[in-house]
């Protein structure tokens, strides 16, 4: 254990994707010191992931035309010098606190200001077979191709449901990974729905031409209103069963069919990673539609802490625009804080036409109840504790139908990924008509060594 | 969740922790067929101290008559791992240690208590200590070893009690977020309690409502009970291979935990708090990480500080813990009883009202034999071991 190691700033921003980077940026404009932290390697977060410096990939990865924003915000970060603490592990903050693990090394951010733009986790149903090698997250084969030029195998099944299914689809193909089938589980009415609300944005209709073209072009043919039912395979993926839903989103067995492939990318959306905020004591509430718990947010970014701001996916999902709208709505109104220039309303205007587009989409795209009848009475809904789905209906029966209920009665929800993953699912399988549990933050957000919490900088 | 068919009973138990579920355990294995039991919880079962704890369950020496108490209530949990199992039983023994040459004399001085109680320990020397356990520093004296304790995981045990209840013969009902409102009573006897899903009949109710058993208690017009949570910060690690086997006391803990005979109330409220390392290892991997003791209200936000400094003691003991990630932290609030012994029994001045509250950091331990206890006592049966010190009627005055 050695000395302290603190790092100062005035404005301190978790997450350098495209929300932390406006921000970042705006704010490294008006002359203010800021620091971001990540626990990527490169900066761009999820959606403008990049190759580690230096490496060559062969082939060029397509990009749709949204990503030269990113590409732009990407190169002016750069040039304004601003600094990225990259394999950060943010495990704990306080207002004016952040608390991260780097090379196994304790390290604090002392900042006036907080910046929450952490982004969203990956939400996966469970269905039989979901644990076997080969089945991976749509934001996983995203982050092997975009971030390590890896295609996940040679004959993918993607499948889930909401608007990232597409750049999925795309970034396989791409890197010469076939595509065998492309299941949307929302019925095709929601294309139109979504279409409805993105009319206008001039924007999000290019993207959705360039995706359609990119399919096309392929031969890839979106089927609406389908799902997997079960992955197969002997120690790996080598089959799945895909089939029809019906009205409620339920899988209809008669339509079931075989293919084979070795790697399932399976996406039904994603949830706000939120817990940095409620560990700051940051109000949150449900919102289904945004993808589950959301902090709340004034029209400048603000948390219901004064001096924590929030950013794009944590306050509900909505994708890139949203994230870098908001991203710029927060560092203008911490500039305006901390120096003379005054808020631009006009910034606040934009972010919140592109929150509504986004919300019409999302909207649009809502799992249906009858999607988790994939999940088989054998299946495992937990995978950090091992336990399966008929445990968790048996743990909330006798213990109380919620999710406390059931991480009580079966330790469901307990492990690393303290209920990120499983959450969401145990609430919407087995627990009708009661609102899902505020999820509790505790320290460490993410696991971190003891020695790490041992030796705490100080200040 | 379950409605409530017919709103009578023969009793409810008002608490779905570890004593509430016990209790109606040990009930249901004496009641006839015919009977019913309620057991009532405002949250989910074990969604209070009793899943924010940790599971040693200990066998104190301290005199015959703690002996007697907490053995008899280890034997207990032997049988209803045999009768119903399902929550992580692990009969590890204890082994006490000290790092300060000081404290090294404790050892023989708690083998002496185990001694005079009829039962036996051992203490090991360097290199006995390296063999049971390879993980721990190398440097430590010896240890004392005692092979009567265990570990549970008390969540899922609250869960086995109750299954095992269900299926011994009597109806029993378990009714989570289903808070108790308020007690119905005629003259100087109980005739029910009322929830938000309606009043259920009953003769007997039975408070078992840990750190919240005043507040309850008050619900029935019962005077302030001498009960005051006393909390605890823990740390579990990831299910990595575990440094250690056995669960781990630091022989100091004792003098800590379960030291002084009264309390200096002029503390209770606000102390600076302690600590003493108490380590056990998790069936799945890894293992848990306690423990503090602080007064300081019904405040569960972590003491860093204090957390600290029981991190830093244990990878003292355990240094193979600095690199194993922690995956969650937390504070439980022990219902602490003034002095120091837990309330079981009838409530003296209300016929049909009985309490069982104030186990502090024993009440895992504790559970069965006190279920026993009010089981007992409510059939007028003999009770297995001298039950007049945990009576209420103490605290009437
Ligand atoms: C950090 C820590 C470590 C510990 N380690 C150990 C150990 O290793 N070994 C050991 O033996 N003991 C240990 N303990 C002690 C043990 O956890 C407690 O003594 C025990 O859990 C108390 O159980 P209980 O049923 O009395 O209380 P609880 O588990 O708190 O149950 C009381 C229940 O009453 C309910 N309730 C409250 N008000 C109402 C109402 N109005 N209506 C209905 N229900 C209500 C609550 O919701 C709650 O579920 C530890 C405790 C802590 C905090």
């Amino acid at each position: 254990m050695s000395g302290a190691r603190v790092l100062e700033a005035q404005v301190g921003i978790v997450g350098a994707g495209p929300g932390g980077m406006a921000a970042a940026l705006h704010l490294a404009r008006a002359g203010i010191t800021v620091v971001l932290l990540d626990e990527g390697f490169r900066a761009g977060g999820q959606i403008y992931r990049q190759l580690p410096e230096g490496y060559d990939a062969g082939h060029r990865i397509s990009e749709p035309p949204s990503h030269r924003a990113g590409n732009h915000l990407l190169d002016a970060v750069a040039r304004e010098r601003i600094r990225i603490v990259h394999g950060a592990t943010v495990w704990n903050a306080r207002p004016g606190q952040i608390y991260y693990e780097q090379n196994n090394e304790s390290w604090l951010l002392a900042c006036e200001q907080i910046v929450l733009a952490p982004g969203a986790y990956d939400r996966c149903v469970p269905f039989p077979g979901w644990t076997l090698p080969g089945v991976i997250t749509a934001g996983a084969a995203q982050v092997m191709v975009r971030g390590f030029a890896v295609a996940p195998g040679q004959r993918a099944l993607v499948c889930g449901t909401g608007p990232l299914l597409l750049p999925t689809v795309t970034a396989l193909a791409s890197a010469g990974v076939k595509v065998v089938a492309a299941l949307e589980a929302a019925p095709r009415s929601a294309m139109w729905a979504a279409l409805r609300g993105v009319i206008g944005n001039g924007a999000r209709m290019r993207e959705a031409l360039f995706y359609a073209r990119s399919l096309l072009r392929r031969g890839i043919r979106l089927q609406w209103g389908a799902s997997v039912f079960a992955a197969d395979g002997d120690g790996r993926v080598q089959s799945a069963l895909i089939g029809k839903l019906d009205q409620q989103g339920a899988p209809r067995p008669e339509t079931a069919r075989r293919i084979e492939v070795d790697v399932i990318c399976a996406g039904f959306g994603l949830v706000p990673a939120i817990e940095l905020g409620l560990l700051l004591s940051c109000a949150a509430r449900y919102d289904a539609p945004r993808g589950g718990h959301c902090l709340v947010v004034d029209e400048q970014q603000r948390t219901s802490v004064d001096s924590v701001y929030a950013v794009g996916e944590i306050v509900g999902i909505g994708g890139a625009e949203v994230a870098m709208a908001e991203g710029r709505v927060a560092g203008a109104a911490i500039a305006a804080r901390l120096t003379s220039v005054s808020f631009d309303p006009r910034l606040a205007l934009h972010a919140r036409s592109e929150r509504r587009a986004a919300d019409a989409m999302l909207r649009a795209f809502q799992l249906r109840p009858g999607l988790f009848s994939i999940c088989k009475p054998d299946t495992v809904v937990c995978r950090c504790e091992d336990v399966t789905s008929s445990q968790a209906a048996a743990a909330g029966e006798l213990y109380g139908r919620t999710t406390r209920g059931i991480k009580m009665g079966c330790r469901a929800g307990m492990g690393p990924c303290q209920a990120r993953i499983c959450g969401l699912n145990l609430h919407d399988i087995f627990c009708d008509g009661v609102e899902p549990d505020l999820p509790v933050a505790q320290v460490p957000v993410k696991p971190v060594r003891t020695a790490t919490m041992i030796d705490v900088p100080r200040r | 969740m379950t409605a409530i068919a017919a709103a009578t009973a023969d009793v409810v138990v008002v608490g779905g922790g570890i004593i509430g579920c016990a209790i109606v355990w040990q009930l249901a294995q004496r009641l006839p067929r015919t009977a019913r039991i309620v057991l009532i919880d405002r949250g989910p079962i074990a969604g209070a101290t009793s899943g924010s704890c940790m599971g040693h369950l200990m066998v104190t020496p301290d005199d015959a008559q703690e002996y007697a108490f907490s053995h008899a209530s280890v034997q207990l949990w032997r049988e209803l791992q045999d009768q119903q199992g399902g929550f992580d039983y692990n009969p590890t023994g204890a082994l006490y240690l000290a790092d300060d040459p000081a404290d090294i004399a404790l050892f023989a001085n708690l083998q002496a208590q185990f001694v005079a109680c009829g039962d036996r320990a051992e203490i090991l020397d360097q290199q006995q200590l390296r063999e049971l356990e390879p993980g721990l520093a190398h440097d430590l004296p010896g240890a004392l070893f005692y092979p009567g304790d265990g570990v549970v995981l008390p969540m899922t045990a609250c869960g086995a009690m109750l299954r095992a209840a269900q299926t011994a013969g009597p109806r029993v009902d378990v009714l989570p977020y289903t808070p108790l409102t308020s007690v119905l009573r005629e003259g100087d006897r109980i005739t029910g309690v009322v929830t938000p899903t309606g009043p259920i009949s009953s003769p007997n109710i039975v408070l078992a409502c840990g750190v919240w058993t005043p507040e309850v208690g008050a619900l029935a017009g019962l005077p302030k009970l001498p009960i005051v949570p006393r909390a605890g910060n823990l740390a579990i690690t990831a299910h990595h291979a575990s440094p250690i086997r056995t669960q781990l006391l630091e022989i100091s803990y004792l003098r800590f935990a379960h030291g002084a005979a009264t309390v200096d109330p002029t503390l209770i409220g606000a102390d600076q708090g302690g600590h003493a390392v108490n380590m056990q290892p998790q069936s799945l991997g890894g293992c848990l990480i306690g423990s503090t003791r602080q007064f300081r209200g019904m405040n569960r936000e972590l003491n860093h500080e204090l957390l600290h400094r029981a991190l830093l003691r244990a990878a003292r003991y355990a240094p193979g813990l600095l690199d194993l990630p922690i995956v969650r932290t937390w504070v439980g609030l022990r219902p602490f009883s003034l002095d120091k012994h837990p309330l079981i029994g009838p409530w003296p001045l209300l016929r049909g009202l009985w309490i069982a509250a104030g186990h502090e950091g024993l009440g895992i331990s504790l559970a069965p034999i006190t279920g026993q206890l009010i089981a007992q006592q409510m059939l007028g049966l003999p009770c297995s071991i001298d039950h007049r010190p945990y009576l209420p009627a103490r605290v009437v005055a």
